[in-house]
């Protein structure tokens, strides 16, 4: 869980280094040293600016060495190793779906609106369920001046067949073929057995496309463990240095798509500074010495508040575009969770005003009792109506009925009897060192035992986390399920439902970890990742949701953004935001569109 | 039976030395525990711990907060209804503090009870049999106390947090295991000081008379420790809150429950550094400071009271019983010479 900000091991190492009164102590001094290096930049008077900060405020611009580089954070923690895009531990910006500096995608997402936007291709079609056909912009090239065709593409996602361990491969299970009939086209054939066009979307706006001449020359099984470091892309970007200290990328003059987005970029440089810890990054941006970056910020307000030119995509609470649920998974093997009744509870017993307020410092919409995101792209397919009539809100009073009228009778301990099952202890889980989570689940405990279900928490180690989820050995847990995607909401009703993937206790399993039973949703699955057009999927998607609201197999505690996109308008402005939004609150994606519209103040 | 503690206090009153004198009542008859001379620094000190102890426990009687009582949000300042503003989960600092101190401070009692007891018994035992069994106690504690602590204490707290035993997840749980790692220490120096006593005559004088070796330790080794064993317990219960909080401030404490290393633990999961909500991290760690300050200084001005020679005071007490002494001896050498006049 690449967001969740808390888990940097080199926090925790250091906490585990200090001790209590030591620990306190040197943290208060390294907050004085930051409140002391943080140099005013607002003040100046904004004018008409669009994409400033919150307050209204913009900087003078930045001048000396890096008046001219867009400093970005956020992204990279360790020592960059490799820059082999293939790799799992590849540094940014070769990792795996991040902002498209360096190497591009066929197609990008954007979260805001639910399109598919042009990428390498200038286009797709589909052929209903049968067919994907893209066609590549005018004269793409790789940054050493070669061209970027179809064949490319096409070599690009067939790497997947000749290594099974790189994150393509998994395309060849939704695709039957790819094809490059010309220089200009590309012809998918979409799996006729699963017909699922969102996930054969989903892969073209995540996967790279690759230079066949560098990597037609690297073994099979060594893809993913071949070490590079000068990565050759089709982006507007090369990679000039990169050390332990930060990664620095150089303006490709000849960029293949100056003409497409009506000029080059106006930084000449990009620089990802390499922090040991998400503070000394809060602390660099406050100061106007990052400009933009995806790292968790408690109470953001204060910095506009104190004046500093920062800002976020929405001008009010939640401030970030909600982009996942983290989700309260219930095992319905376990004795008391077997029943919807008390899963129903459960989910009517959290408050979920608390979670979003201090857990989530304000950064959570009100959570929906359902599994489609109510906004942004998922939006249309949300059903308001049938949520409030058969849903559920934070109610304790409404949680108790629910448990007394399926039957259960308080204990002298204060806890629910359920016909000769006591309600609980259950074990609440997730990984430690994820902050925000762990504050959610003493929050959810809390809840629960107001109302009579004996719950406590127990924080494990991420590993021990995973396997106790993925083997349901656990009671209950907090995890996360698929993000905002082109594949989604099928793809978290997947996640939450699916009995395909049904295994016993003990047996690893990648969807529907609660174990949950049931004859009918695998149909209604089916119906509607084979739905063409939104009327179609919005009837399918109401028959999930209703059947999910009716179950209860998990609960949504809180919106997360996607990425927490957040920039300071110290050196530059023109970032997207509501009022200003060309480009959606993303670095991934169609995010990369603010990296060619953003705007120098000085000069 | 003699008492080392007793003779301590006897060596304070400067009384014995001078046989009771049935017409001589002092114009001033102080009570007992004034002559105990405690001192400026016993006084501070057991002052400090006073004023926690009351924090800790009739504090929450008075409060109008609970500590799981929402009552604010993320971080509000202190405000005069909160006067030490609210932390990450939007409860009330002071309230949470005050259940915190308690928990630490039973916390405390219980592990840093059990560590002396554990230490008292091997050390005692070591020290005043001897011979293969000390070599045996003696080579454990020294494994135990080669190996560092705080690994064992994460690795067994890690565990203990995911059985499904309720009684060993609260803090009690926590108590026993810092209980079971701390007490090496304890026991060699103990068993120094017992080998010591082991060889005095009084010991001697017990054997002949036909005590048994458990009855000696009780009646005739211990009471010699005590003194010594007293100030261990007091260290050894700064450093179980201490060991305590770390662990809690490490995640690894126990779920649900209010500590001071909690609230640390808290404070800098959520930030409170950098958001500079310096109400959210400084209470605790200033009474972390407070507990384990009062608790080394009660431990050092204890040191002064059992041992004389360290003793401190106004110079005027220092004088008036240095003259106190050398009247005791003129009488007692007057008595002597007495005594003699009678028997010659």
């Amino acid at each position: 869980m690449s967001d969740s900000i808390f888990e940097k091991p080199s926090r925790r190492s250091f906490l585990k280094l200090g001790g209590v009164v030591a620990g306190s102590i040197a943290l208060a001094a390294c907050a004085g040293g930051g409140s002391g290096g943080s140099t005013a930049s607002g003040g100046a008077s904004a004018g008409a600016k669009p994409g400033i900060g919150n307050n209204g405020q913009m900087g003078k611009g930045r001048s000396g060495a890096t008046a001219d580089s867009l400093l970005i954070a956020g992204f990279q923690w360790g020592p960059p190793a490799t820059f082999n895009p293939l790799s799992p531990t590849a540094a940014w910006p070769a990792a795996a779906n991040v902002m498209q500096i360096v190497y591009e995608t066929p197609l990008r997402w954007n979260i805001l609106t639910g399109e598919i936007m042009p990428g390498l291709a200038a286009k797709y079609e589909l052929d209903g369920t049968n067919s994907v056909t893209l066609t590549m912009q005018d004269g793409v090239t790789f940054s050493d001046g070669t061209a970027c065709t179809a064949k490319d593409v096409v070599f690009s996602y067939e790497l997947g067949k000749k290594n099974p361990g790189i994150n393509v491969a998994s395309f060849w299970q939704l695709a039957d073929s790819m094809e490059a009939p010309d220089d200009k086209t590309v012809v998918v054939k979409i799996n006729q057995k699963t017909k699922n066009v969102g996930n054969v979307l989903r892969m073209l706006t995540e996967n790279y496309v690759l230079p066949q001449s560098v990597f037609s020359g690297i073994a099979d099984d060594k893809l993913p463990t071949e070490v590079m470091d000068k990565p050759l892309g089709t982006g507007p970007f090369t990679l000039d240095k990169a050390d332990q200290t930060q990664v620095v990328l150089t303006l490709n003059d000849k960029y293949w798509g100056k003409t497409y987005y009506g000029g080059l970029p106006v930084m000449k440089q990009i620089i990802h500074p390499i922090f040991k810890s998400n503070e000394d990054g809060n602390i660099k941006f406050q100061a106007g010495e990052l400009d933009i970056m995806q790292q968790f910020v408690s109470q953001i307000w204060k910095m506009w508040e104190g004046g500093k030119p920062v800002g976020t995509f929405l001008k009010d609470k939640p401030y970030y575009v909600p982009g996942s649920m983290p989700m309260l998974l219930m095992n319905t093997t376990k004795k008391g969770l077997d029943n919807a009744a008390v899963r129903k509870a459960i989910a009517t017993a959290i408050n979920y005003a608390d979670i979003a307020e201090t857990a989530m410092s304000g950064y959570s919409a009100t959570v929906q009792p359902s599994l489609i995101l109510p906004t942004g792209a998922e939006s249309k397919y949300f059903n308001a109506d049938d949520a409030k009539a058969n849903g559920w809100s934070y109610d304790a009073a409404a949680a108790e009925k629910l448990l007394t009228d399926a039957g259960a009778k308080k204990g002298s301990d204060g806890i629910y009897v359920l016909n000769g099952t006591r309600l609980g202890p259950y074990k609440l889980i997730t990984p430690t060192g994820w902050t925000d989570w762990n504050a959610s689940c003493e929050i959810i405990a809390k809840s629960l035992k107001a109302i009579g279900i004996d719950c406590s928490t127990n924080f494990p180690q991420q590993a021990e986390t995973t396997q106790a989820i993925q083997g349901g050995t656990f009671d209950l847990a907090v995890w996360y399920v698929s993000g905002v995607n082109p594949a989604t909401p099928w793809a978290r009703f997947k996640d939450i439902m699916s009995q395909s993937e049904m295994q016993p206790i003990g047996k690893t399993t990648f969807a529907n970890y609660g174990r949950w039973k049931n004859s009918e949703v695998e149909a209604m699955l089916t119906e509607a990742s084979q739905a063409t057009d939104d009327a179609a999927k919005k009837a399918a998607y109401d028959k999930l949701d209703a059947l999910y609201r009716k179950e209860v197999p998990a609960c949504p505690i809180m919106y997360r953004p996607d990425e927490f996109y957040e920039y300071n308008a110290t050196n530059f402005y023109n970032w997207p935001d509501e009022k200003n939004s060309y480009a959606p609150p993303m670095f991934r994606g169609a995010g990369n569109t603010w990296m060619y519209k953003i705007q120098k103040i000085a000069g | 039976m003699t008492n080392i503690s007793s003779s301590a206090v006897s060596a304070e009153q400067e009384g014995p030395l001078v046989p009771e004198t049935p017409q001589a009542p002092g114009p001033k008859a102080r009570p007992a525990w004034r002559s105990l001379n405690f001192g400026p620094r016993m006084w501070v000190s057991l002052g400090m711990i006073l004023a926690i102890a009351v924090l800790a426990f009739i504090g929450p009687l008075l409060y109008p907060y609970a500590p799981d009582q929402k009552v604010g949000g993320l971080y509000d300042a202190p405000s005069p209804e909160h006067i030490l503003g609210t932390d990450n989960f939007g409860y009330d600092v002071l309230a949470v503090l005050m259940a915190s101190t308690r928990n630490s401070l039973i916390n405390g009692l219980l592990a840093g009870t059990l560590a002396t007891l554990i230490g008292v018994l091997i050390g005692v035992v070591a020290g005043y049999i001897g011979g293969w069994l000390e070599e045996a106690l003696m080579g454990i504690t020294n494994i135990v106390l080669a190996i560092p602590a705080i690994v064992i204490l994460i690795l067994i707290s890690m565990s203990l947090q995911s059985t499904d035993i309720p009684f060993l997840k609260g803090i009690v749980g926590l108590a026993l295991v810092i209980g079971i790692t701390s007490w090496p220490w304890t026991a060699r120096a103990v068993r120094a000081q017992a080998s010591s006593v082991a060889t005095r005559e009084h010991i001697d004088v017990a054997k002949l008379s036909g005590a048994r070796t458990g009855g000696i330790l009780v009646f005739d080794v211990l009471p010699y420790l005590a003194s010594y064993i007293v100030m261990a317990w007091v260290l050894q219960l700064a450093s179980a809150i201490l060991a305590e909080s770390t662990l809690s401030m490490l995640g690894l404490g126990p779920s649900g429950t209010n500590s001071l290393g909690m609230q640390l633990h808290w404070a800098l999961a959520f930030q409170a550094v950098a958001v500079g909500a310096y109400w959210a991290f400084l209470p605790p760690t200033i009474v972390l400071t407070l507990i384990s300050f009062a608790l080394l200084y009660l431990q050092s001005s204890l040191d002064e009271v059992f041992n004389p020679r360290l003793r401190r005071g106004k110079k005027k007490n220092l004088a008036r019983a240095a003259a106190r002494r050398a009247e005791a001896a003129r009488k007692l050498a007057e008595q002597i010479e007495g005594r003699q006049e009678v028997t010659a």
